[in-house]
């Protein structure tokens, strides 16, 4: 009876242990997608580059992401972020191994919360200027360039995607690295 | 014997060694040692849970103060046409009424979440509290950068202009009306600090020893 039920104790052992690395697997999935996601979107907004077919004698109508200092943080800031994901693999694939490791799942958590804000800060300051860039404002007389730059718009809109699919990956990179924590 | 002993197993461990005095001595000095840590670590628990109210309390300042002065900012200028008056208020730009919502909901949620705090300082042990904490202050740091970015972008826009776009700097003239902005914006960042710090110390009083 009694090496029964160390045997019992033993089988669940094992498969908790085998559920913290299933953890870890799709932790390690997560951030590969996320590594996609964002680099995808600096790319996207950092190629931008849209000239007008009309000029005048003095000046060349054209737009780049480096026109409006909130697109330039937001190429800079998912570049940051993309870099750090790379690095914060070697970080996962050491979790999957070693499913024990407590001080370095808080440091991961940390540097991923503080990297999630740091993408949502640049997601949602281009958001408001795409949103601007769309709709203009009548109070303040600002014009929606949307209408004359039209490439230069739907690329900006579209590598916002990216980014915010990034944000929602980090959030649940959180949540996983916390679970791991608890169920220890 | 095993070793992994908690202050209650200590009592029958003491019971049993009857025949070897010696053995018995050294059971009890084994088992005082192993009793200390787990009453400190409940000490040090219950510390970080008041810090985290501590920092609960800071963080509903810093987001209803962000509110309120987005929210209450209505300057007009004392010249005006005969048609319209030049008046600007938080609701003229979408992205500060974004601002002032998401900073009413992460005060809201700040309220609410004061009383879990409290149950976790009374019962240092409890997991599945703090485990939901965690992930509920995860998504405030999303939601209140959110809003803080988007207003701290048109209130560059608002100072410095664009040449590309041709949008014009609007703080020369509402000059009163930019400085609240810019001051709430602060506060914003301030209180979307304090969620990272909270949700570090919920990480930190979730592991296991």
């Amino acid at each position: 009876m009694k090496a029964g039920a160390v045997e019992l104790g033993h089988a669940s052992k094992v498969t908790q242990r085998g559920v913290n690395r299933g953890m870890s697997i799709l932790d390690l999935f997560l951030r590969i997608i996320a590594i996609i996601a964002t680099l995808g979107s600096a790319i996207a907004m950092g190629t931008t580059n849209e000239t007008l077919p009309f000029f005048t004698q003095f000046v060349r109508f054209r737009a780049k992401y480096s026109d409006l200092p909130t697109f330039t943080f937001f190429v800079v800031a998912n570049a940051i972020v993309s870099a750090y994901l790379v690095l914060s693999l070697g970080m996962s694939i050491f979790h999957i191994m070693r499913s024990r490791a407590q001080a370095s799942r808080i440091a991961l958590i940390f540097f991923d919360a503080a990297m999630m804000a740091l993408l949502t800060a640049g997601a949602s300051a281009s958001a408001a200027i795409v949103y601007l860039a769309h709709k203009g404002n009548t109070k303040t007389n600002w014009f929606p360039i949307c209408q004359q730059y039209d490439s230069f718009c739907h690329r900006t809109s579209g590598s916002l995607v990216g980014s915010f699919i990034g944000i929602i990956f980090f959030i649940l990179l959180v949540l996983l690295s916390a679970l791991a924590l608890s169920r220890r | 014997m095993d070793s992994k002993s908690h202050s209650h197993e200590t009592a029958i461990n003491i019971s049993e060694t009857e025949s070897n005095k010696g053995k018995s001595t050294a059971a009890t000095i084994v088992a005082t040692t192993k009793a200390i840590p787990h009453n400190h670590k409940g000490g040090w628990l219950r510390g970080v849970a008041i810090f985290d109210f501590i920092l609960r309390l800071c963080g509903l300042v810093a987001a209803l103060a962000a509110a309120t002065t987005m929210g209450t900012t209505d300057e007009t200028l004392p010249l005006f046409t005969q048609f319209f008056q030049f008046e600007a208020s938080y609701d003229d730009l979408p992205a500060f009424s974004y601002f002032v919502v998401a900073n009413a909901i992460a005060s809201g949620y700040l309220v609410l979440s004061l009383p879990f705090s409290i149950v976790c300082i009374v019962r240092p042990h409890l997991v599945g509290a703090r485990l939901l904490l965690l992930i509920l202050d995860t998504v405030m740091v999303a939601f209140t950068t959110a809003g803080a970015a988007a207003a701290a972008a048109i209130v560059y826009l608002a100072e410095n202009g664009n040449s590309t776009t041709q949008w014009l700097e609007i703080c020369q003239q509402f000059g009163d009306f930019c400085q609240r902005a810019s001051g709430a914006v602060v506060a914003s960042f301030i209180a979307a600090v304090i969620f990272i710090f909270l949700v570090i110390f919920s990480a930190l009083s979730l592991r296991r020893h």
